[in-house]
């Protein structure tokens, strides 16, 4: 009975993975055409690699969508039924650091700062920021849905406070922040976080879903970019405190 | 390969393995989804285990490596018009062809009753994307501070969130997420690293990164702007 769903759609994601590729790819190989005329090898790589992940890409997405979205909402629509509402922040916490501790684009992200800062920044060390802070994040986002708290009491002092601590952080994390802020809005928390987000909406019954649903994908984005430049913020403390 | 291919294995083991292990519990003690849904999010997670794996190989072996030099390759042409226009045009065209952005599109149309088509909608995010892109890749190339631009940019976005029709707030940052697709998202990285590497005196850390950053902040402003002259 589930094969049919698991492999439904297959020819729409894979259609959209080649849609998102292929101008990319497109622009790039002109550009080596044209201007960059860098050796067969590179460009040879460079396709090798794109094939290779563009399949995983259409494998992973299929998964996500077909599983993780309604088993999202199942979750969601469980914690919703709780006697005790509260309790959907503890979960919230939890789904949040999982999530993103699974979110491939993550890793990437903190192996490449690894690499680029010669080891002086670890993998892990920015991994668990980022986790933490969508962890926080999700938990008050689960609050909001449950509690009916608009976005923008969130997103507002959010952002002001990430505007602030960009002027006083270590320079090197505030550029990773950013960028952490977009990979942390990974497939895995497009579908399990907003499924979770809408089932709970959902439950809580006489709710806008479209209001109070959607918009943890956003708060997502907000959260490792206070965390990681809070990350900063104590480095930078602790270098001034051993000099 | 074969080494990277089981360290891979390995690592996205211990990356999904939390997530499935409190699926199961919770299954057993509080969710209790029905069966089908249930055994349907096991056999999605074995696909997104061999995705991930795949995903993951095919951006360390192929992507990654000649995304930085081509970043390195543009940068050596020395022609500030030439880079520009280039991250304009990734940012166009890799943000109009996301299957995201076509969700979100649809939403727009949904929410303004047909004011905003579906296709203007595609075409107003590619250009935030694209007008962002572009002057982070000038900003790297320039050397100046990423926290100015991040300042304006975030404080013109709490502006006009308070002008921005409230339905389309919640779209506006959606928008921003958008953007950062899973294969976009390496490639856009590999680039910055790439372009400031070349650069003397530059952090690889503070001017490499930051590009996807500050591209996201492109859709939130134009899907504000177009919110509030729709009203």
């Amino acid at each position: 009975m589930s094969e049919m769903t698991i492999w439904g759609n297959m020819g729409t994601t894979a259609l959209g993975v080649v849609q998102a590729i292929l101008p990319l790819l497109v622009i790039l190989l002109t550009f080596q055409a044209l201007f960059l005329k860098l050796p067969r090898t590179y460009v040879l790589n460079l396709l090798k690699g794109t094939l290779i992940s563009a399949s995983g890409l259409w494998l992973f997405l299929q998964g996500v969508q077909t599983g993780f979205l309604p088993y999202g909402q199942a979750v969601g629509e469980a914690l919703g039924s709780f006697a005790h509402k509260w309790l959907v922040i503890p979960f919230g916490f939890l789904f949040g650091f999982i999530t993103t501790w699974s979110e491939p684009a993550v890793r990437i992200l903190c192996d490449q700062v690894e690499k680029a800062s010669a080891g002086s920044i670890r993998k892990s060390t920015v991994l668990y920021a980022v986790c933490t802070g969508v962890a926080f994040f999700v938990a008050l986002g689960m609050a909001r849905v449950a509690y009916s708290i608009p976005l923008l009491y969130i997103l507002i002092p959010g952002y002001a406070l990430a505007i602030v601590m960009l002027w006083f952080t270590q320079k090197e994390f505030v550029s990773i922040a950013f960028d952490a802020g977009g990979v942390a809005t990974g497939p895995i928390a497009n579908t399990f976080l907003l499924g979770l987000g809408l089932g709970l909406s959902w439950a809580a019954g006489d709710q806008n879903t479209v209001i109070y649903g959607l918009g943890l994908v956003a708060l997502v984005a907000l959260a490792p970019i206070i965390s990681v430049m809070a990350l900063g913020f104590i480095i930078r403390i602790r270098i001034r405190y051993r000099g | 390969m074969v080494d990277q291919l089981k360290n891979k294995i390995l690592e996205v083991l211990k990356a999904l393995l939390p997530l499935i292990i409190v699926i199961v519990i919770l299954q057993f003690t509080l969710v209790k989804a029905p069966a089908n849904v249930f055994s349907q999010f096991l056999l999605s997670a074995v696909m997104v285990f061999a995705g991930i794996v795949l995903f993951l190989l095919g951006i360390e072996v192929g992507i990654l490596p000649a995304g930085k030099i081509v970043g390195a390759g543009l940068m050596e042409k020395r022609s500030l018009w030439l880079i520009i226009a280039i991250a304009f045009l990734i940012g166009f065209a890799t943000t109009i062809a996301e299957p995201d952005v076509l969700v979100l599109s649809k939403q727009a149309n949904i929410i303004t009753q047909g004011a905003v088509s579906e296709n203007r909608l595609i075409y107003i995010v590619g250009i935030g994307v694209a007008f962002f892109a572009a002057m982070a890749a000038m900003r790297i190339i320039l050397g100046f501070r990423i926290a100015y631009l991040l300042t304006a940019s975030y404080l013109i976005v709490i502006i006009l969130s308070f002008f921005t029709p409230a339905e389309f707030v919640p779209l506006a940052f959606d928008s921003g997420s958008v953007t950062t697709g899973a294969l976009t998202a390496p490639i856009v990285i590999a680039l910055g690293i790439g372009l400031s590497s070349v650069l003397a005196g530059r952090s690889a850390i503070s001017d490499g990164f930051g590009l996807l950053g500050l591209a996201s902040i492109g859709p939130i402003i134009a899907v504000m702007i177009m919110g509030i002259i729709v009203h």
